[in-house]
Order: structure tokens, then C-alpha cells, then sequence
């Protein structure tokens, strides 16, 4: 009560104040203080009464009233604020200082923050700007080149998620890194609107990310979403665009008249029958059929429309912030189906200085998303279908709805040669998702500014709702659906999770020392259940298909389709964090955390790290030189953990139900039934933690007068007890283990150029790093083999972990004699135009022994860079992305070993062997049938090195008017993607990762088609 | 006032302290460790073994993979692999017995077929251990449980001994996998070993295993004390091979006298129905897989995979669902030699025919159950008629092939044609046990059958079925070199074990 009335009071006085005092008009030019040039737009507030201010206008001006002697704050993004008192009617000339390559930038580390110039270990911020200038449907799809030691692999699915990598693969159970939104923990961000993204830090060494302790084997991206500033005035801001989608390096299929070839070529009656009942049902005549259905273009859009849009308002009194933003994505898939992602998102914040030792403050992220998945077995298919039949067939009578062609009419007998066009249309999965993730914190002086008490609660709530619904229809014997009846999955998932973070921090010092520390605990549970229900004829009664009749009810259900999972994991962790810097010139850091969980049997792992930092520009020593402006070195180290395994591991359990059950009495008069039972898996592994012991060293450096700034980093990460899932034998389930040691080191090279010709500012910038991955050992054993087991991967000492495995080609046998001549080809019964594998040991038997390594998934060199050039109000920024050293398994062409009759990529049709002399890269036409040409082996390995010219943004930015508080306005066109450079065969090199088994990652299994996206936008603030 | 802000850091502080012991002790979600079961709760006891018919329903693992029969099959002169003659070529390479092509080593379907019988074998391995469980809480006053626990060791037992003999029918020498905890260590056994561990398998599954048609057992179609007999004399003909003097072929007559004078078996009158709905679990079935669709025209439907649509009619069927991808089909050696025996029945069981008849340019056939089969471009001339399952016998709705049919897997003929067989190596008449198989499929009684009399009626009656017993039968009779083109004795008889295996298991390449 006392308070309010105090309050009240002082309310009462300010505005009496404002009444009374002697107001005067204060003119001024803001420029900055290197170049003089104005600063168009700079701010200028009276403090205390964020609702007076204004901007300055083209030529820097600006003009304000205000009460004499009251203090104007002066702001410009990129530059440091400054506060001046208003004392005097003559005009100011006030100069900005550019922020010293943002050194004094606070930026959040783990659990608190810390300024640049104090920071021990490797840590990159991103710039909201850098990932606006994007127009990906996700934020980390955004980051993709920006960052050294940041590998973002991204997929051309509407609403997919891109797999990123932070200094190689450190686990093989779980790749991502972990992001922390907010202080919450999350596997993915595609939830998040870039928009809505104030900074993103990302911890890439273990000396950053060890107080993260068991989650941060992978790295930690921290990600802060925006809130409105004390003292500002009301910001309103509009940003969107509006583009198509056009998909890039699309993949050259062997027409009509290659593929016939090739079966003419085979010489055997039934690919020969392909030709002909092509010809005689379809057009044309004997062995000249004159179909020529190209798959792709059928099943792919030229142009798939994408926009955005977000509006968001922020600001801030003296005592309060609030910030509420609203967006809005959509994303047309390029397959010709239903096939969109659209996403909608609230973001409400507000902190309030409740008392002078209270601050709290809430949170809330809504996400509400809609998406429509193609029927990625539909693309399979239109890598295999002949092009020799149709999309549409009248006289397929048998066909129901509609008339599709089916591939029996030119005589295939496999579902795998279904036709596209109906696998793609026949398909219905939409998945509704909403997520909710409230945060509230409070913080607590309790001594000054020197002791703080955080407290904080974070939860996440997902809930995720699939339809797969498969109408009735029939195509042929192969393509149907269930005994033609139609069908409907419903899937019903939700997760649950929260976070209670309780942190003390201290912050003292004296004299030239300063030192901090913080102790926390947190207590983390996550859940997830999912049930699923299928039903078969549903009756719609002819009413037709409408979306709101897919209910479960509708039909008959199957019971043995009935099927709940879940999972509930506890986590408790206690950590600390202690830093001591002499004069900004020493630097010392040390963390701690112990994590508990109830995943592992062992149940608390511990994860220390230390770092130190010198700056040497500050010594007296560097006082005479005048190349660096600013040297600092660092030397860190810590250690990491994992525990993204699945808790199941580690004792004997029992499958049970329906479908661990024996049928009895199925007679000729009996149906028979279920008789309980029960499967106990008794082989398991016992898993110890998984733990990340990196150093890292680095320096930070900016000179030549500042224009050129970077900094240079080696890494040395090595992951003991590696997890990951292994093949057992004698048909034992692959089974996690701590199967050994893997070591990834490298360097991470960040350098960045700006300056100024005339009127012409430009920047140019690049990232290089460079991985070396490398298997240390693996429990005492030689080797171990991952992968698929026809075209497997390898584990071996010395060797980057799942490197492919196989035999070598060393041409294609040209002529008989060259047959009679090796008893390799004898013994093997092969003809001219077979694989020629080179003998590795020279023993003249070709086995398992001449099987060596071909290449392995990880690239060894990734790189970005940027140019920027600026002028007045235009801008352009063109940016390039790549990587080298890496290969890709490309599974396309090898799944010739199972579909022997399949259509082929152009390249490889129309080059194949036809007689001596020929080639010397290609089987002949019957040789891509045998399982001999067939083997795990280079021909299947290729190169999947690329560059790409990532983004291309010109823009023009302007005010609406001359007014000083006119609106700003950026317009801007954009080409996302345009252009890949690669020597691939497939559609694209970048093929992501598995979702659950890592040993299968780098095989090209017919990934969705990276898109082009050209847009136009702008962006508003007023 | 300003105490206020203690409060909460107390609060939070106590209660992280006080909670964090139990925090951490959660058991995984819908996961029931194998260590809550409770063994006491006798009525349970059959549940593990349940199981593992379930398991040997199933193809990965299981019985039942199609690639597995394949690689099996092809090798008999009574099977062409089919299809185009490109899909699947190993299968091509295998039955010209080109083993050492270093394309069969690396091949998927023989490391599939390893995979699938080991990973049965490992089931039941876990299973027995489990019934070891529930036998440490019968009390021993409990002669009814003590035996039950037995009876149903021996049904796993049974099962992994089959899964045993299918694996040493195609590689030859490999582990007798008893103990789980041995599958990245354990070596080869001698095929011989092999089939004494069977032996002695089903010496104590004999002993028992109830004494009971398996339909009329209490789990109707479990294996039971004649599955056992079957298998024994299998497998001491086996062991016997082509030597008359061998003490097994007593061993042979004794067990199949057992179950033909157990009087509990006879043959279905109807050879072409046996293989098909009312031959279902019948008299004659000594040992059955089975599967159904619980008479229902959607919903929950238990299959063996794509066992059947593997060997249904190729090509392009006009919507009826008298269609597969055409593996397996009857040879012309087959057809030839059945049309040579004038063996009518057998002919149209075994083997659907496709181009008898002709309409515009398309040539067809009609089946003995009125089901239209159409010619295809792939020149594949006839399909398996023992997995053909007449659309009239589906349950109305359904629309895969052979859905709802069993898998025949030990036949009562079998005992009759062994016991004859055996009979006759030892200087007895084999007449009666002969006669009756040869009646039943409507052919004429022979007096004084010599042995080849028997092998020629085993190959007549169980041509195109799935176990590999032809190639079998030649290679124990020693007349595989003269009969099969390319086989060399010594070399053909077993494939290399996969590639993938010894990579897992290095003991598997010494």
C-alpha cells in the first residue's frame, strides 16, 4: 500500500515536472564519428519518456523538445548509444561511435552472459539481420555457410527439418545439437519464426557447452527471442515476402526411346516385352515405341508459391518491456499433390521491474502448424518407372477412381514399377501441430547488483495430430489399396516437457580484478505418448471425401493397428560457473555441471571445463605496433555428454500383445485365433555416458584499422564410449553399444573485410573449416561394419567412422580375350562389358579380401563466403556456400540390385557398354542386371563436393516521407539457391541424414529436390 | 518488505533438495522388463512359446521369407527361379550352382536367410530360458505343471530344430546355436553334428510332446510327439544317405511305424484340395504354419508376408487377385515327367497352367476352381499350383493372394513314403505304406516297389513344395551329379555362408 501511494506520488511529480519545467528545443546532425557521414534514421529519446523521441532524416538531422536538462539518449543499430543532456539551443553535432566489432556486445551464454571481449572459448553470434536476408521456411536453414565449424545440410520439403552438425559428428546416436529457446530445451527450432529471433548463439566447444553438460555433445545453439527495450518508443514492423519455388538441378532421366534401348540391348524376352507391348498398347511400332513419359516432370510443379509475412510491436516504459509479434509462413510443396506446409505464430512478451530487487517477467511462444507430406515413395517411383507407358490409360477398365496406366500393360509384376502419378495422388497425411512454450521467471537482487537469484520455469507443451488417409483404388494387382478398400491412420501424439532452472549469481570486483560466479540446478523432465489407430472402410455413406468425416469411428477399426508408445525421462543437474579477468587482459573461466538422468544405469555422469584468455593487444608490449588493433588468444578445454539414447536399453524386456502372438486352430472350418504370448529380448547392452573431451585454441583479431576481423580456432574433440547401433549377428536387432573412440579435429577460419571506396561500402567475408574425422579405436576390435548390408560401411581404426566399403572398379573387360586372360573372370563366368574390380592383394581370386574403403559421407572442407556492396541506399549481398571431400552412396543406382528392369539417370543409359571400346565407366545393358555389377563397389561412390551461390539479395532502403518520424521502409528482391555446382549424379548432394540410425547416413535414398526460391519483400518499422 | 525475497530461494532450495533421490529412479515407459514377470503364475507358462509360433509365422525373422524358399528351392530340378529372367539373377547363379561368384557371397538373400533362421533360433533360445524361469516356481508335488513345462521345452525345441535343419540344408556346416550369449563368438559344426543335435532334439521331444494329432491338440495345430517321429526320420534318412546298411534306417522305420500305428493320421482324400482351404489343418498335417484372416472381410488379418504373392501368377492378371510376382514355377522337367506318369491329379495340383487357351491375340487358362490365369510377357509358362489358393475359397472382401491359407510344412505321405522307402532299403516290402500314397492321388497300386518306385513317387508327390526336399532327396540318394546339370559332388551341395556373417563373427570364415 505504501508503495502505491509512493508511486502514485512519484507519477504525480514527473508529470508536474513536465508541466513546470522550462521545455527547450534541441536541433543536432548524428554522424558517425569515423567517416562524418550522417546516420540516416538514428534515434533520439528523451530518457525516463520513451513516448517523445524521434529520427533523423536524410541529411542525419533531427529536432526534439524536451525539458531542459533532461538527458537524450541517442541510439543507431551497429553503433554505441550515447546520452547527452539537453541544456542549450545551439545546434549538437553528436558522434557515433561504431561498436568495436561488437567486443563490448553482451551476448548470452549459457545460463547468463557475458561480453564478447571476456569470452575464453569459440563462440559465434548471429546477426537476425544475416538470417532475415534468408527466405527458408527455418531459421537453422538460414544459417547454412554463415558459420565456421556449422554444417547445415538442408531439404527441400516444405516443413522439414535441416540436420546441422557443429564440428563433426560427435555422437552417432544424435547429431543435433542441442537449442536452448529461451531456456528451453528443443530438438529442432522449425517452430520458430526467424523474425522472431533477437540473437542466436551458438557454443561450439566444450568449454562453452560443458554447462550444458549431457545434453551438449553436439554443440548448443542459445536462441533469445525479441523483447521490447526500457525507454523505447512504441516499434511497429512489418516484414514479408512473396515467391515461387522452382526446383534446381533437376535430374535427367533416360527417355522413352534410352530406356528401350537398353532393354532391346538386354536381349532376354521379358525386357524385350517392355518395348513391344509398349508399342502395340501405347503408340508406335515394334521396337520403336513412342512414349516417352518423363516421371519427374509429371510428379514435380515448375513454380510452388511461398510467402511470409510477420508484424510485430514492441517498446518499452521505464519500468516495463512488452513485445507481441504475429507471423505467418506458407509453402507450397513442388510435388503435384497435396503437398503444403503453413505455419502460424504468437510471440507475447512482457518483464517488469515489480520492485527494485523484483524482476519478472513471462514468455510465451505459440506455434501452430499445418503440413501436408508428400508421398515420398511416389519419388522412388518415378526413378524406377519405364518411361514407356503412360500417366493415363482409358482402356485400364480394371482402374478405380481414376484411369491410370499401369506398368503390367507393358509387362512389369512388381509394386516397385507402380506408376508415379497415382502413388502421389492416391495419398492424404496432414499434420496439424500446436506448440506452446510458456516461460516466467523472476529475478532477485539480493545484495546490490551484486548477488542475483534467478528463477525461471519453462515448459513445453506439442501436440501433434496425423491423418494418413488412402482412398479406395486400384491401379493393378500391385498398386491397390488393401483389399481396395480405403483406410485411415490417426495419430495422436503430444509432448510434455519442463525445465526449473534456479540460478545465484555474484558479481564483484576490485580495482583491476573482476570475477563472477554462479551456481544453478535444474530439474528436467520430457515426455511423449503417442497412440495410433487404423480403420479400414470407412463409410462415408456418398458423401463423398471430406476431411472432417476421418475419424477412426467411421470404419472398422483393426485391432492389431491399435498401438500407444511413449516415453518419460527425469533429469536433475547441479552446475557452477566461475570467472576471473585482471584488467580485461587475463581471463580466466571455469565450469562444472553434474548431470543425473534416468536414462542410463550409471546414473550421474560430471562435466568440468576451463578456459583461458590473453589479450594481447593490451600489453605494452603491442602499444608500438599499429597491424593489430585487437589480439586475443584462447586455450580451452572441457568435457560433454550424451543421452540421447533410447531408455530401453540396458535391461531384458518383453514384446507382447497381438502381435507377439502364435496362431492356433486356423482349420478348414475355424478362423483360428490368437494364443497370448510373448518375445523376451534378452540380448542388451549396458551403456555407459558417452563423453566429448575437446581443447581448443584459437585467437581473435581485428586490424588494419579494424577493416579486417576474424578469428582462427583448432579444435581437437574426442568422443569416448562411443554410442551408436551396430549389426549383431545371426540376425540379432542392431543394438546400441560403446563400441570405442572417435576423434574429430580441425581448424575453423572466420575473416571478414569491410571498407569503403568513394561512396561505395563493401564487405567481403568467408568461412572455411575443415573436419578430420577419425576412428581411435573400437574395443579391440579390427573393424566393425555399419550400414546397409549390401552396400555397407565400415568401422575401422584410422579410418573416419562409416566409410563406405567395397571393391574397387577398374574398368569394364572390353573383349573375350581380356576374359580368357584373367582367371578373376573365369571364375566368375563374366562376358565383355562386366565390371572389371581390381585384385587388391593380387591373389587372382576376387573376395571379400580385395574389399577396401571408398570414401566416407563427411565432408573434409565446408566452407562460405559473402561479398556486400553498398551504395547510398542500395545494397547488394551475394553469398556462395560449399563443401568438399565428402562422398555419397548413390542408392538410386544401386537399387538396380533389387529392381533390375528400372529406368536409369540419362547419363548412365545412354553411356553404357555396347561393345570394345565403348566406355570404360559403364557395364553393358545385361551387365546392369548381374548381381556381379551390382556389388558394393566405387561405381556407386561418387564425389559430393558442391558449391552453391546460397542467397542473392539486391535492396533499396528509404523513408516513406521526409517527416522525421516517417516510416522506414526496406524493399528487396531475393534469389535463394539459384545455382549448385556439382559433378553429382543424383538430384542433389545434399542428402541429410537418417532420422534414427546415423550408420546410414550419406546414402542418396532419392531425397525430395532442393528448390530455387526467387521472392520479393520489404520490411517496415515505424 | 524486503525479506520478502528470501522466501522463495528457501522454498525452492528445500524442496530441490528433498526431491531429487526419487527424481532419477523411473522405469522407461511401455516397456515391461522381463524381470517383472511373475514365473509363479503357472497359467502364463505357454506365452513364450506362443511367441515363438509367431515367430516362425513371420519372415525376418521366421520361417517364411520368400528369398529364403527361394534360395532353397531353385536348387531342385522340379523349380525354375521364374520371373523375368533378370530380377533376382543370384537366384540364376544358385541353381547353376556358380557358388563361387563373389556376387553369391556378398548376396543379400543368403545373408537374409541366415538372419531369419538364426533370429528364430535366438527367440526360442530366450524362450526356453524363460520356461527354465517359470520351472524353478512348480513345486514339485506339481506333476501336471512339471510336465506341461516340458512338453512345451519341446515344442520350442522342435521349432529351433527345424529352423536348424533348413540352415544346414542350405549352408552346410554352421553353429548349433544353444545359448545366445555365444552368436558373436561361436564356430561352425559339421553338417553331420548338425543332424545328430537334431537327432538327439527330437529323442527327447518324442519323450515329451503330446501324444496327439496336432489338431487335436489343446493349441490346436501345435507340434506334437508325431511332428517329432517326422522329423527324426527325416533326419536319420538324412544321416543314412544312400548307405542301405545303416542302422538309421531302422531308426527311420521305427519312428514312422510309430505314426502310422498310432492310427491318428490318414491322407485327404483330395490331393488338389489339400494344399488349398479344406485341406487346412487336417488329418494329414503333421506340421503347419498357420495364418488367417479371422473370417473377416477387413480389419486385422495375419499373413505370411509376401510368401504367396513371391509365386502368384506375373503379369497382367485383369484385376484378379490370382496374382504375384511369378518366382518359383514348375519346371518343364517337372511338367514333362509328371505328364510321363500320366499323374493327372498331381499335374493340375502342382502346377497352374497359363496359355491353354486363346481370345483375340491373348492366350489364357482356366483353373480346375474356375479362376481365369492370363500369359505374360516374361514367357513364364506355368506357376506353382500348390500356393494357389482359388479366389471362390477367399473370404469375400479380401484381395490377397493365398491369404488365409496355411503353410504345409510335414506331411503324414512323407512317414508313409520314408517308411516305405526305408523298408525297402532293408530287403522288406514298402507296398502298403506306397500304395496309399500312390491311391490317393488316383494312380494304381504297384506290387514289389523298388526303391526307385519311392523316390520317384517322393518326387511326383511333394514337387514345387517349399522345404527344398528334392534337392535334398538327390543329394542323400547320391544322384544329384547325374540329375541336376553343373552339380559336382562335394561343391554343390552347400552356399558359402554370407560374406556379412564373417564380418560379424570372424570364427564363421575358419
Amino acid at each position: 500500500m505504501r508503495k502505491k501511494s509512493i508511486l502514485l506520488l512519484l507519477v504525480a511529480l514527473m508529470s508536474a515536472g513536465s508541466l513546470f519545467a522550462q521545455n527547450i528545443q534541441v536541433q543536432g546532425v548524428i554522424v558517425d564519428k569515423k567517416t562524418g557521414e550522417a546516420l540516416i534514421g538514428s534515434t533520439v529519446v528523451q530518457k525516463g519518456a520513451a513516448t517523445n523521441g524521434t529520427t533523423t532524416n536524410s541529411n542525419g538531422e533531427f529536432s526534439i523538445t524536451v525539458p531542459q536538462n533532461s538527458v537524450l539518449v541517442v541510439s543507431y543499430v551497429g553503433y554505441v548509444s550515447q546520452e547527452i543532456k539537453a541544456n542549450s539551443n545551439s545546434p549538437l553535432k553528436i558522434q557515433l561511435e561504431e561498436e568495436n566489432q561488437a567486443l563490448d556486445e553482451v551476448v548470452v551464454v549459457g545460463y547468463g552472459t557475458s561480453k564478447v571481449k571476456d569470452l575464453t572459448a569459440p563462440i559465434s553470434v548471429v546477426k537476425t539481420e544475416d538470417l532475415q536476408r534468408r527466405t527458408t521456411g527455418s531459421a537453422m536453414g538460414s544459417l547454412q555457410g554463415s558459420v565456421a565449424g556449422v554444417q547445415v545440410v538442408t531439404n527441400g520439403s516444405p516443413g522439414s527439418s535441416p540436420t546441422v552438425h557443429i564440428r563433426g559428428v560427435g555422437s552417432l546416436n544424435n547429431e543435433n545439437p542441442l537449442y536452448v529457446v529461451d531456456g528451453m530445451f528443443f530438438d529442432n527450432i522449425d517452430f520458430l519464426n526467424t523474425n522472431d529471433i533477437a540473437e542466436m548463439t551458438i557454443l561450439k566447444d566444450a568449454s562453452a557447452a560443458a554447462i550444458y553438460g549431457v545434453r551438449a555433445a553436439n554443440g548448443v545453439v542459445l536462441i533469445t527471442t525479441k523483447k521490447g527495450k526500457l525507454n523505447s518508443k512504441t516499434q511497429i514492423t512489418y516484414d514479408g515476402y512473396v515467391g515461387f519455388q522452382t526446383p534446381v538441378n533437376m535430374l535427367k532421366m533416360a527417355s522413352g526411346s534410352e530406356y528401350a534401348a537398353m532393354e532391346i540391348a538386354k536381349g532376354t524376352t521379358s525386357d524385350l516385352a517392355h518395348v513391344t507391348l509398349s508399342s502395340q498398347k501405347f503408340g508406335g511400332s515394334g521396337t520403336n515405341p513412342t512414349t516417352n513419359t518423363n516421371w519427374y516432370n509429371e510428379l514435380l510443379n515448375q513454380s510452388a508459391l511461398t510467402h511470409s509475412h510477420s508484424i510485430g510491436i514492441s517498446g518499452g516504459s521505464e519500468k516495463a518491456t512488452y513485445n507481441v509479434a504475429l507471423s505467418y509462413l506458407y509453402q507450397d510443396g513442388i510435388m503435384k499433390a497435396q503437398n503444403n506446409y503453413s505455419r502460424f505464430n504468437l510471440l507475447a512478451q512482457t518483464d517488469f521491474q515489480a520492485y527494485d530487487w523484483l524482476k519478472i517477467g513471462y514468455k510465451i511462444l505459440v506455434s501452430n502448424s499445418t503440413l501436408f507430406s508428400p508421398n515420398k515413395t511416389a519419388f522412388a517411383n518415378a526413378y524406377y518407372a519405364s518411361p514407356l507407358y503412360p500417366v493415363f490409360d482409358a482402356t485400364n477398365t480394371n482402374a478405380t477412381p481414376t484411369d491410370y496406366a499401369s506398368s503390367t500393360s507393358i509387362g512389369f509384376s512388381n509394386g516397385a514399377f507402380a506408376n508415379p502419378v497415382a502413388a502421389a495422388q492416391y495419398y492424404y497425411d496432414k499434420t496439424n501441430g500446436v506448440q506452446i512454450s510458456p516461460t516466467v521467471f523472476a529475478e532477485i537482487k539480493l545484495w546490490k547488483d551484486k548477488l542475483l537469484f534467478k528463477t525461471q520455469y519453462s515448459q513445453k507443451y506439442t501436440v501433434n495430430q496425423d491423418l494418413n488417409y488412402t482412398p479406395a483404388y486400384y491401379v493393378d494387382a500391385f498398386q491397390l489399396s488393401p483389399n481396395q478398400l480405403n483406410s485411415l491412420t490417426s495419430y495422436q501424439e503430444k509432448y510434455q516437457n519442463y525445465i526449473v532452472d534456479n540460478t545465484l549469481t555474484y558479481k564483484d570486483g576490485i580495482g583491476n580484478h573482476h570475477w563472477s560466479a554462479m551456481i544453478g540446478q535444474s530439474t528436467r523432465n520430457e515426455s511423449w505418448r503417442q497412440l495410433k489407430a487404423t480403420a479400414t472402410n470407412l463409410n462415408f455413406n456418398g458423401a463423398g471425401f471430406q476431411e472432417e468425416y476421418l475419424y477412426v469411428s467411421n470404419g472398422h477399426p483393426v485391432a492389431s493397428q491399435v498401438l500407444e508408445n511413449g516415453t518419460d525421462y527425469h533429469g536433475l543437474s547441479f552446475f557452477g560457473r566461475a570467472t576471473y579477468d585482471f584488467a580485461s587482459k587475463y581471463l580466466l573461466t571455469a565450469t562444472f555441471r553434474a548431470d543425473g538422468s534416468s536414462k542410463y544405469q550409471q546414473k550421474w555422469g560430471y562435466f568440468p571445463s576451463v578456459g583461458a584468455g590473453w589479450v594481447l593487444s593490451e600489453e605494452g608490449f603491442m602499444k608500438d605496433q599499429h597491424l593489430f588493433d585487437y589480439l586475443k588468444a584462447r586455450l580451452s578445454w572441457g568435457m560433454l555428454g550424451n543421452d540421447a539414447v533410447p531408455a530401453n536399453n540396458g535391461f531384458s524386456f518383453i514384446k507382447t500383445g497381438d502381435p507377439a502372438s502364435g496362431i492356433f486352430g486356423s482349420t478348414s472350418s475355424s478362423a483360428g485365433a490368437y494364443v497370448p504370448g510373448y518375445t523376451n529380448v534378452n540380448l542388451f547392452s549396458y551403456l555407459k555416458w558417452e563423453v566429448v573431451n575437446e581443447w581448443d585454441g584459437g585467437f581473435d583479431f581485428s586490424l588494419l584499422k579494424q577493416r579486417l576481423n576474424g578469428s582462427i580456432d583448432y579444435y581437437n574433440r574426442q568422443t569416448n564410449n562411443l554410442v551408436f547401433m551396430a549389426p549383431q549377428p545371426m540376425g540379432n536387432p542392431d543394438m546400441l553399444g560403446n563400441y570405442g573412440k572417435v576423434t574429430n579435429q580441425g581448424l575453423e577460419l572466420t575473416l571478414n573485410w569491410s571498407d569503403k571506396i568513394g561512396e561505395i561500402g563493401y564487405t567481403i567475408g568467408g568461412n572455411i573449416s575443415t573436419l578430420k574425422n577419425k576412428v581411435d579405436n573400437l574395443g579391440g576390435l579390427a573393424y566393425k561394419m555399419t550400414g546397409i548390408s549390401e552396400f555397407p560401411t565400415i568401422m575401422q581404426v584410422g579410418q573416419p567412422v562409416n566409410s563406405f566399403y567395397g571393391y574397387q572398379v577398374a574398368g569394364v573387360y572390353q573383349t573375350q580375350a581380356e576374359i580368357n586372360a584373367d582367371p578373376i573372370a573365369v571364375a566368375n563366368g563374366l562376358v565383355p562389358g562386366d565390371f572389371k574390380y581390381k585384385d587388391q592383394n593380387g591373389d587372382k581370386v576376387l573376395d571379400s579380401k580385395d574389399r577396401v574403403i571408398l570414401g566416407n559421407y563427411l565432408p573434409t572442407v565446408t566452407y562460405g563466403f559473402n561479398v556486400g556492396l553498398n551504395y547510398k541506399k542500395l545494397e547488394l549481398n551475394v553469398m556462395f556456400q560449399g563443401q568438399g571431400g565428402n562422398k555419397i552412396l548413390n542408392m538410386n543406382r544401386a537399387r538396380r540390385l533389387w529392381y533390375s528392369d528400372m529406368n536409369g539417370d540419362a547419363q548412365m543409359i545412354t553411356h553404357l557398354w555396347t561393345g570394345a571400346g565403348s566406355t570404360n565407366e559403364y557395364p553393358s545393358a545385361l551387365g546392369t542386371t548381374k548381381g556381379w555389377n551390382n556389388m558394393a563397389s566405387s561405381f556407386f561412390v561418387e564425389d559430393g563436393s558442391y558449391m552453391r551461390i546460397q542467397n542473392i539479395q539486391l535492396a533499396y532502403s528509404f523513408k516513406l516521407a521526409k517527416t522525421a518520424n516517417a516510416p522506414f521502409m526496406r524493399i528487396f528482391v531475393t534469389a535463394d539457391r539459384p545455382l549448385i555446382f556439382t559433378k553429382y549424379s543424383g538430384f542433389t548432394p545434399e542428402i541429410g541424414g537418417a532420422t534414427t540410425d546415423l550408420s546410414n547416413t550419406g546414402y542418396d535414398n532419392n531425397v525430395y529436390p532442393t528448390s530455387a526460391t526467387y521472392s520479393i519483400g520489404c520490411r517496415i518499422s515505424y | 518488505m524486503k525479506r520478502l525475497k528470501y522466501i522463495p530461494l528457501i522454498l525452492l532450495i528445500s524442496f530441490t533438495v528433498s526431491s531429487c533421490s526419487d527424481f532419477l529412479n523411473k522405469l522407461p515407459e511401455n516397456t515391461i522388463p522381463s524381470s517383472a514377470i511373475n514365473y509363479t503364475q503357472l497359467s502364463n507358462m505357454y506365452a513364450p512359446v506362443s511367441g515363438v509360433y509367431r515367430i516362425a509365422e513371420s519372415a525376418n525373422p521366421g520361417l517364411v521369407h520368400w528369398m529364403d524358399y527361394g534360395i532353397r528351392g531353385v536348387r531342385g530340378d522340379d523349380l525354375d527361379k521364374g520371373s523375368s529372367a533378370s530380377d533376382q539373377s543370384q537366384l540364376t547363379d544358385i541353381k547353376l550352382f556358380h557358388y563361387n561368384y563373389a556376387s553369391i557371397q556378398s548376396f543379400w538373400g543368403t545373408n537374409n536367410c541366415w538372419n531369419d533362421y538364426y533370429g528364430m533360433i535366438i527367440d526360442a533360445n530366450s524362450a526356453l530360458a524363460e520356461l527354465d524361469k517359470f520351472a524353478a516356481n512348480i513345486p514339485s508335488t506339481d506333476a501336471t505343471n512339471l510336465k506341461l513345462n516340458l512338453q512345451y521345452k519341446a515344442e520350442l525345441r522342435f521349432l529351433r530344430s527345424f529352423a536348424h535343419l533348413m540352415l544346414a540344408r542350405v549352408f552346410g556346416n554352421i553353429p548349433i546355436l544353444t545359448d545366445n550369449s555365444t552368436i558373436r563368438t561361436i564356430g561352425k559344426s559339421p553338417v553331420a553334428d548338425v543332424r545328430a543335435f537334431i537327432n538327439s532334439e527330437m529323442d527327447f521331444c518324442i519323450a515329451n510332446l503330446e501324444d496327439a494329432r496336432p489338431n487335436q491338440s489343446i493349441h490346436v495345430g501345435a507340434v506334437t510327439k508325431y511332428s517329432a517321429l517326422m522329423l527324426k526320420a527325416k533326419i536319420c534318412a538324412d544321416l543314412a544317405g544312400s548307405d542301405n546298411t545303416s542302422t538309421y534306417w531302422d531308426q527311420v522305420i521305427s519312428a514312422t511305424d510309430q505314426i502310422i500305428n498310432s492310427g491318428k493320421f490318414s491322407l485327404y482324400p483330395d490331393y488338389y484340395q489339400l494344399f488349398k482351404k479344406p485341406g487346412k489343418m487336417c488329418n494329414e498335417s503333421l506340421f503347419e504354419l498357420q495364418f488367417t484372416d479371422f473370417g473377416t472381410s477387413s480389419g486385422d488379418i495375419v499373413e505370411p508376408d509376401a510368401f504367396w504373392a513371391f509365386q502368384g501368377p506375373r503379369g497382367d492378371q485383369h484385376g484378379s487377385p490370382i496374382s504375384g510376382w511369378g518366382f518359383m514355377t514348375p519346371s518343364q522337367t517337372i511338367v514333362d515327367y509328371l505328364n510321363s506318369r500320366n499323374d493327372s491329379v498331381r499335374l493340375k495340383t502342382t502346377v497352374l497352367f497359363t496359355d491353354t487357351k486363346t481370345k483375340g491375340t491373348n492366350k489364357y487358362a482356366v483353373t480346375p476352381s474356375n479362376d481365369t490365369i492370363w500369359a505374360n510377357s516374361d514367357g513364364v509358362k506355368y506357376f506353382n499350383g500348390k500356393a494357389y489358393l482359388p479366389s471362390s475359397q477367399m473370404t469375400a472382401g479380401r484381395t490377397d493372394y493365398g491369404e488365409n491359407n496355411n503353410i504345409r510344412i510335414l506331411r503324414y505321405a512323407d512317414a508313409l513314403l520314408l517308411n516305405a522307402e526305408a523298408k525297402v532299403r532293408k530287403g522288406q516290402s514298402g507296398d502298403t505304406p506306397f500304395n496309399l500314397v500312390r491311391n490317393r492321388a488316383k494312380l494304381a497300386s504297384i506290387t514289389g516297389a523298388t526303391l526307385q518306385n519311392v523316390l520317384d513317387e517322393r518326387r511326383a508327390e511333394f514337387a514345387c513344395e517349399w522345404w527344398g526336399d528334392r534337392f535334398n532327396d538327390l543329394i542323400r540318394t547320391g544322384q544329384a551329379a547325374t540329375t541336376l546339370s553343373g552339380f559336382v559332388v562335394g561343391t554343390s551341395e552347400y552356399i558359402p555362408i554370407p560374406q556379412t556373417q564373417i564380418d560379424l563373427n570372424t570364427n564363421l570364415g575358419k
